[in-house]
């Protein structure tokens, strides 16, 4: 027997054992006119050289290097979590529509904060002003966190939070809800987005400099290892480096230099790489083209696994694994014809399916003109619920491994992201790579090529500058309540006037404290926290003690 | 002669009001309007507006372009022209892009947006906007006037300290110049101190609040020369010449200066650095 035939054998037996605790959604699978569907389709019966290939490149599912995915069945065990992400107005609204999408069959919540949560100030900062509840919920306390997930166990859910710079404050938040609603933090799932370095990068929503936000980011590597051992410490983002302009390719790159910067953070501070290493998740984006779009999640995970097996030596397979969540590309979606943009996004998420994605988020087809109204947020689910429940493609395992064109094009992906990752490598790292602005550079000039590409009609976009329609009628829109900003302030006056002053101040005098020394900050801010101080308060603690980051680039 | 003639560039300044991080618009835009041939300046994230319409001042630009994607243009681009009026600078023409729903633009014009530009807007659109909508039409900077006079003589050099005290023995004890005398200018919030030299004067500058201009320069640029000032016979036919020209104008026309003096100042961005006042002396 081959080598290829070994391997090939033993990943059948080993896949058998492990259905007997996972098993696949259906008995047996066939396409509608009853042709069988295998597992997985390898090349059985190829020359050796083509099987020495295959098993060096490719592998099996579930097996380093991952490039067909990260389970042994993929979707023919579990669909991906189907996770919207939402959040507008008040933590009472929010409520709503996250019980709404949980009744329309969604599977995980994803909850959006508003810009001066995401950037630790208050409702009632006057740096808010205009932005409370706009482009997500608005917390400020522990109180709005329960309000937020009233009625919803925490236990029975996993939530994903898109909170970078303040990211402890509100994992610390969702923590005291859990114990409030008697679930230990050992249960809780979900994941933080606590990737600082693209917000520099790309997303905007800083607030310390670089070196203390490193510091908090491996604070809550350390502290949830040992507490909240399910939860995904940080989700590393490429979406919005893609958002802001970059190629595919350099999407990959700078995800993962950002990636190697962190788990060498962590390492650099005497945590054992496959500690933390597992619970590191992707977040990444899906644009038009589509066999692109596919072969960089392949080639994603086929560098992952190299770099966190040969360069930091992790020993356990769950730090070798890339596990990603996708969201469609809002930057694709046009103001004109906007249900044109059902399809864009029916043909993004298909390749992120076709690519191995754990959770998905399929967007709006409004959001180039609002937030998404209910019943645009509804065709978005549906476009998922289709796609796993009636196209057939989650019935086998990574169907286009083995396509000439795809395998081409993961190749190229991976050796042109390799490029950029030495290049930045020899910089000294992401850091100083976000420091010198280069990465920032590299983006603006492609958004810049983007556009002139569009303008000169060299890349057509439909409705866009071409086959446009006149006229068109203007669509329903979501709105944000404008006295909100008001609203809050006078419920953040309630909640200062009700709450004892003494314990947050001395529980925000122990933060400072911790903050100018070396201790884990996570426990002082869970307590200070607990009595109800607020996110602003914990912030400019935070900022007197690391001050502010001030952009040298544009 | 050809010095100073050429065309004055139109200067941008695009500016992202409130928390929004999404920056690729502007981004894409300022090289937009550079590649078109216009001086930009870009403010950065997370500008109030009070810091946009200082910049646009200070900067002294022709036209703001505002971005927001996060829902906030109805209660921040407003607040931007507000300021501008307030400060007598509403000759500036303020334009928006970004996340903007179609029922809000006929909001924003009323509260004087001249133009809302959404996505899909290419480039070019924007440009000739700005172009033919900017009060200072580049077709103004006509051939100017035949010859002219040169000024008649330096009337006095300006020059910012931060304190006359220290400063002073230079000038009376090194140089042995007289101390004509000294006064304080409260709505320049500078102290000045006049030293002779001939028929022209020196004028030692120091700021007495942060607010100054002079503090502001101090901050910028250190200690040093502040201005030029030339006495002319008529200040009114220089500023016209010079406006004419295409050289901006920090005042569009004379005012009195004291001392019997009506003065105008000349941007130093169109100088060559150099801030430039004329001074004509109305009484001895």
């Amino acid at each position: 027997m081959s080598d290829f035939d070994v391997r090939y054998r033993k990943w059948e037996e080993d896949t058998e054992k492990s259905l007997q605790k996972f098993p696949e959604r259906k008995k047996s699978f066939v396409t509608s006119s009853g042709i069988p569907v295998d597992r997985l389709y390898v090349p059985r019966g190829a020359g050796e050289e083509e099987q020495r290939a295959y098993l060096d490149k490719l592998g099996f599912p579930g097996e380093y290097p991952y490039t067909r995915g990260i389970q042994r069945t993929m979707y023919r065990g579990r669909f991906w979590t189907m996770r919207q992400y939402a959040g507008y107005g008040s933590a009472e609204e929010t409520n709503r529509r996250f019980r709404f999408l949980l009744e329309q069959g969604q599977t995980g919540l994803s909850t959006a904060f508003d810009l001066p949560t995401q950037i630790g100030y208050d409702s009632d900062h006057p740096m808010a002003r205009g932005e409370v509840g706009k482009v997500g919920v608005a917390i400020s306390s522990l109180k709005d966190m329960e309000q937020l997930f009233e009625g919803i166990p925490l236990d029975r859910v996993t939530t994903s939070m898109t909170i970078n710079a303040p990211a402890s404050v509100l994992l610390a938040m969702y923590i005291a809800v859990g114990e409030k609603q008697g679930v230990p933090k050992e249960k809780l799932g979900g994941t933080i987005q606590n990737d600082i370095l693209k917000e520099y990068v790309a997303r905007g929503t800083y607030i310390f400099p670089p070196k203390p936000s490193m510091r908090l980011i491996t604070d809550i590597f350390a502290y949830c290892s040992e507490h909240v051992p399910n939860w995904n410490t940080i989700s590393i983002s490429g979406y919005h480096i893609r958002e802001a302009g970059s190629t595919a390719v350099q999407e990959v790159a700078f995800t993962l230099s950002n990636a190697i910067a962190y788990v060498q953070a962590a390492v650099d501070r005497g945590l054992d790489v496959d500690t933390f290493a597992p619970r590191l998740s992707f977040f990444f984006n899906a644009h038009n083209n589509f066999f692109e779009e596919i072969a960089k999640f392949r080639a994603a995970r086929r560098l992952w696994a190299k770099i966190m097996r040969e360069r930091f030596g992790a020993k356990n397979p769950k730090s070798w694994q890339l596990r990603f969540h996708t969201q469609t590309g809002g930057s694709t979606l046009t103001a004109q014809q906007p249900d044109n943009n059902i399809v864009r996004v029916t043909i993004q998420a298909l390749a992120a399916v076709l690519g191995g994605t754990q959770s998905l988020h399929t967007n709006s087809r409004d959001e180039a003109l609002a937030l998404p109204t209910e019943e645009s947020a509804r065709i978005a689910l549906r476009t998922q619920q289709i796609i796993a429940y009636e196209s057939g493609v989650a019935d086998t395992v990574d169907p286009l491994g083995g396509s000439y064109y795809v395998e081409y094009l993961t190749d190229e992906i991976e050796r042109r992201a390799l490029e950029y990752i030495e290049k930045i490598d020899e910089m000294g790292g992401a850091v100083q790579a976000v420091e010198l602005g280069y990465m920032q550079q590299e983006i603006r000039e492609a958004a810049y090529r983007t556009q002139m590409a569009v303008e000169s009609g060299e890349e057509v976009v439909v409705g866009l500058n071409a086959f446009r329609v006149e006229d068109e009628p203007q669509p329903e829109l979501l709105r944000v309540d404008p006295n909100l900003g008001k609203i809050r302030a006078e419920q953040l006056a309630e909640l200062r006037a009700g709450r004892s002053q003494r314990d947050v101040e001395e529980k925000l005098a122990a933060l400072k404290r911790a903050a100018e020394g070396t201790d884990n900050l996570m426990p002082y801010i869970l307590d200070a926290v607990r009595v109800y101080a607020t996110l602003g308060e914990i912030c400019d603690v935070l900022r007197s003690v690391f001050g502010e980051y001030r952009p040298s680039h544009w | 002669m050809e010095y100073g003639m050429e065309e004055r560039k139109i200067r941008v300044l695009v500016a992202k009001p409130g928390l929004d991080g999404h920056d690729r618009g502007a981004l894409v835009i300022a090289q937009g309007l550079k590649d078109a041939g216009m001086e930009v300046i870009y403010t950065g994230l997370r500008q109030t507006p009070e810091q946009i319409v200082a910049a646009a001042i200070q900067e002294d630009v022709d036209c703001i372009g505002l971005s927001s994607l996060s829902g906030a243009h109805l209660e921040l681009f407003p607040e931007v022209v507000r300021l501008l009026r307030e400060q007598g600078a509403d000759d500036v023409l303020v334009i928006g892009g970004g996340v903007i729903p179609q029922e809000d633009i006929p909001v924003l014009k009323e509260a004087g947006i001249a133009a809302v530009f959404t996505p899909g807007t290419s480039i070019q659109e924007t440009v000739e906007f700005i172009r033919k909508n900017v009060r200072r039409h580049e077709s103004d900077s006509q051939a100017p006037a035949g010859p002219v006079e040169p000024p008649e003589q330096i009337d006095h050099i300006g020059i910012a300290v931060s304190s006359i005290r220290e400063a002073l023995p230079f000038y009376t004890e090194q140089l042995g110049m007289r101390l004509i005398h000294e006064e304080e200018i409260a709505d320049q919030q500078v102290r000045a101190a006049f030293l002779a030299v001939g028929e022209s004067t020196v004028e030692l500058l120091e700021p007495t609040s942060s607010d100054s201009p002079i503090a502001k320069f101090l901050a910028k640029r250190g200690p040093g020369i502040h201005h030029i000032a030339y006495r002319v016979r008529d200040v009114a036919a220089r500023l016209e010449r010079a406006r004419k020209s295409g050289y901006a104008l920090i005042d569009e026309a004379p005012r009195p200066g004291g001392h019997g003096k009506l003065i105008a100042f000349v941007h130093p961005k169109s100088t060559g650095g150099v801030l430039t006042e004329f001074c004509q002396r109305i009484s001895e």
